[in-house]
């Protein structure tokens, strides 16, 4: 499968379509050749019997005719038994009225005449086309002990003997039907001799050769004893019987067959000889004893199927051949634009949605697959414009929204140590907003040589419209603080300005301070922002106490308290928003106020870069990995102390 | 965030549940304008189940006590935890707004 998977569409159809009609073709080859196995079988047995049959008739006709001969001569002879010298007579007249018959003998008993001697016999046979007529028995040839005399003369039964080569007369096969006669003495019947008659078994041998069945099936006869008196094989005529040639060939089925026919049994039966399938059909000659028999090989019966076979074969690979090569080009035609379409979707893929398709003409699945790429190039451009169209509308906002945080990163001072030339004072702040830009905002500048300005606030909520709001209360804070040594008065300007027509209920939240460096003292306001932790120099730290006043923004006229406090040397100030104790982690658990202050009493650090670093740090820390929801805004301050 | 509304006498009762931050203080406004729409002028809102607030959801404190203070009605909390009163303390709205400590004193 992996290596067909591999191949074209059109080869895989090729190969289950081939495959298919190859199953089918077997299965009808199959039961093509078994039911015509069958019938051949049934057929050529049939013919084989028929054979067999017809050349047992044949061969019998001739036989009885030859006993019908006799039968009426033995009539004249026992009727003229008196008359011995009609004797030779008798036996001429036998041979001119029967062609087939070669030698005819009348063979008396022992004395049966005194006048004619020991032996008489008269016998006459062909020579050529002359009959000669002879006596036979003499001191020589005691006829007396001979078979064809002996076993009628036993039995007092007619006899065919066994067939025999005539030394005498051609050399021709022979064989010779004995039959008893009798005088009649005073009514009682007694054997007077034998009367035989010679025939020549050509016509018999003929009949039986002309037997042809299939390529090399034949028929042949077996005397009584198993001699074969005919065969196709001249070579074992008379000189084999069924038995030796049993042994021979090592066939026990042959053998056996042999028995069958000693015993006179008709048959068919398959036997292996010289490793060749014989089937063998034999019938009995009744009048002689002898059988017939027919033998033709199952291989030659089996060879016109297998033929047949074989030519269907050739076709069929043929037919095959040409079905793979006609089918592989029609699906290669049908699916052709399919490679198209692979190559216009690959296309489409680069961005090319304007590539040619394959025209189809036809009204099929290809038409289909044609109007859904269609369909397909048509919706991606559109969604590729409206994607180009929102991506630039989104990036124009993005960079007006970078543009807007460099703008607000741009109002908050950023320069650390900020005030290098003046030793009395450290400062260090950070702004790190949720979005691009943010609401939490820090300050700080110098009023006058010896006044330091700093201030931390938080817009309610985020993003853009809390960062306007973040713009406007720095703007405001620059141009009111100047002129202003009071906190609170500050604060209430602010407010005034921010409360008008603040619609939205937008607020700050803000704590600003002013430290004299000379003196360390502090005034300050805070308008409900977190309270800022204050360090003193021994690291005891602390929050500022919390005041009652409200975030600015919110209304007009509010009187903001303001308050004061001395810093000493190395005292120190963390300002935060909100932003940093509730920072949230994954479990929704806020940085909350213990932490912060339980990590700034750690740090225990004079540096306030230090300070802010390290409470970021911690934050990150707590915060692990979870996105940051407010803006976070640090600053630090150390009062170094005033230096005369 | 959920809120839920009963009418008490003269006052609606609003029980917060939840928080209200950033992501949600707009669905807070929504609820509580809708409130007022339906004519109710005195709401107290318990803050029983409220357990944060961010700067934006005290901005919906705001506008609602000033849309209520416009009508002449009036806006009273109640029941809240220690965090949130805190968050209120520091931010001086504890100032602004009529804080109860419970429901009955609210009613009152």
């Amino acid at each position: 499968m992996e290596i067909i998977s591999k191949k074209s569409l059109a080869s895989r159809i090729v190969f289950y379509v081939a495959a298919f009609c190859v199953l089918l073709f077997l299965i009808s080859l199959s039961v093509f050749y078994f039911f015509s196995k069958k019938s051949i079988e049934e057929k050529t047995i049939e013919n084989a019997l028929e054979i067999t049959q017809n050349t047992v008739l044949k061969t019998e006709q001739v036989l009885i005719s030859s006993e019908k001969i006799l039968n009426n001569y033995r009539w004249l002879i026992e009727k003229n038994i008196a008359y011995a010298d009609s004797m030779e007579a008798y036996t001429r007249r036998i041979l001119q009225m029967n062609p087939e018959i070669i030698g005819c003998a009348i063979a008396f008993k022992p004395d049966f005449f005194p006048e004619k001697g020991y032996y008489f016999s008269p016998f006459t046979y062909r020579n050529k086309d002359l009959l000669v007529s002879t006596q036979l028995g003499n001191e020589e040839y005691d006829y007396f002990v001979m078979d064809w005399y002996q076993i009628p003369a036993t039995l007092e039964k007619p006899y065919w003997s066994e067939p025999y080569y005539d030394t005498g007369g051609g050399n021709a096969l022979m064989t010779t039907y004995s039959m008893p006669f009798y005088s009649s003495n005073n009514g009682d019947k007694e054997l007077a001799g034998i009367i035989t008659i010679d025939l020549s078994l050509e016509w018999f041998t003929d009949i039986v050769s002309s037997v042809k069945i299939l390529e090399t099936g034949y028929a042949s006869v077996i005397s009584r004893n198993g001699t074969f008196v005919t065969h196709p094989n001249t070579d074992i005529i008379m000189n084999q019987t069924i038995f030796s040639f049993a042994a021979e060939m090592q066939s026990p089925g042959l053998r056996q067959i042999g028995r069958n026919m000693q015993a006179g049994k008709t048959g068919f039966e398959d036997v292996v000889v010289n490793g060749r399938d014989l089937i063998v059909s034999y019938k009995p000659l009744l009048t002689s004893n002898w059988t017939l028999a027919v033998v033709f090989s199952r291989d030659e019966m089996y060879a016109p199927l297998r033929q047949i076979s074989l030519v269907l074969i050739f076709i069929i690979v043929i037919g095959m051949a040409l079905m793979v090569f006609i089918v592989k080009k029609i699906v290669e035609q049908q699916i052709a634009p399919l490679k198209c379409f692979a190559r216009s979707s690959i296309e489409i893929a680069e961005g090319n949605f304007n590539t040619e398709l394959p025209d189809i003409k036809t009204e099929d699945e290809m038409k289909e697959l044609h109007n859904a790429f269609v369909h397909m190039q048509t919706d991606l451009k559109k969604y590729i414009k409206n994607l180009k169209e929102t991506t630039s509308a989104k990036e124009k906002i993005e960079s007006e929204l970078r543009i807007a945080r460099e703008i607000q990163m741009g109002m908050i001072p950023k320069i650390f140590p900020p005030f290098p030339d003046t030793p009395e004072i450290d400062l260090y702040a950070m702004l790190e907003p949720a979005k691009e830009v943010g609401g939490d905002l820090y300050d700080f500048f110098m009023i006058d040589d010896t006044h330091l300005c700093y201030a931390i606030g938080d817009v309610s909520g985020k993003g853009v419209p809390a960062s306007l709001f973040m713009a406007v209360t720095r703007t405001l804070l620059r141009s009111v603080a100047p002129k202003q040594r009071s906190t609170s008065e500050i604060v209430n300007n602010l407010n005034n300005s921010l409360a008008i027509g603040n619609e939205s209920s937008m607020f700050v939240t803000f704590f600003i301070g002013i430290i004299n460096l000379k003196t360390g003292e502090m005034n300050y306001t805070n308008a409900g922002h977190n309270p800022p932790i204050i360090i003193h120099a021994d690291n005891k730290s602390e929050f500022f106490e919390i005041t009652q006043d409200i975030p600015i923004g919110l209304f007009e006229n509010y009187d903001y308290t303001e308050k004061t406090r001395v810093l000493s040397e190395n005292d120190r100030l963390f300002l935060y928003t909100d932003g940093i104790t509730e920072a949230e982690n994954w479990d929704e658990e806020l940085y909350s106020d213990e932490r912060l202050i339980k990590c700034i009493r750690a740090i225990n650090s004079l540096d306030p870069t230090e300070i802010v670093m390290k409470v970021a740090r911690d934050v990150v820390v707590h915060v692990n990995d979870c996105q940051q929801s407010d803006d976070l805004t640090m600053m630090s301050i150390i009062y170094k102390g005033s230096k005369k | 965030m959920e809120l839920t509304t009963n009418k008490k006498g003269d006052f609606t009762i609003a029980e917060i549940n939840g928080r209200i931050d950033t992501t949600n203080y707009n669905e807070f406004e929504t609820q509580i304008m809708d409130v007022i729409e339906k004519g109710e002028k005195n709401i107290i809102l318990n803050c029983e189940g409220l357990n944060y607030i961010s700067s934006s959801g005290l901005r919906v404190f705001l506008i609602t006590q000033k849309k209520l203070m416009g009508l002449k009605g009036k806006l009273h909390l109640c029941n809240m935890q220690p965090a949130i009163k805190e968050i209120f303390d520091m931010s001086g709205f504890s100032s602004i707004f009529k804080i109860f400590n419970t429901e009955e004193e609210a009613l009152e």
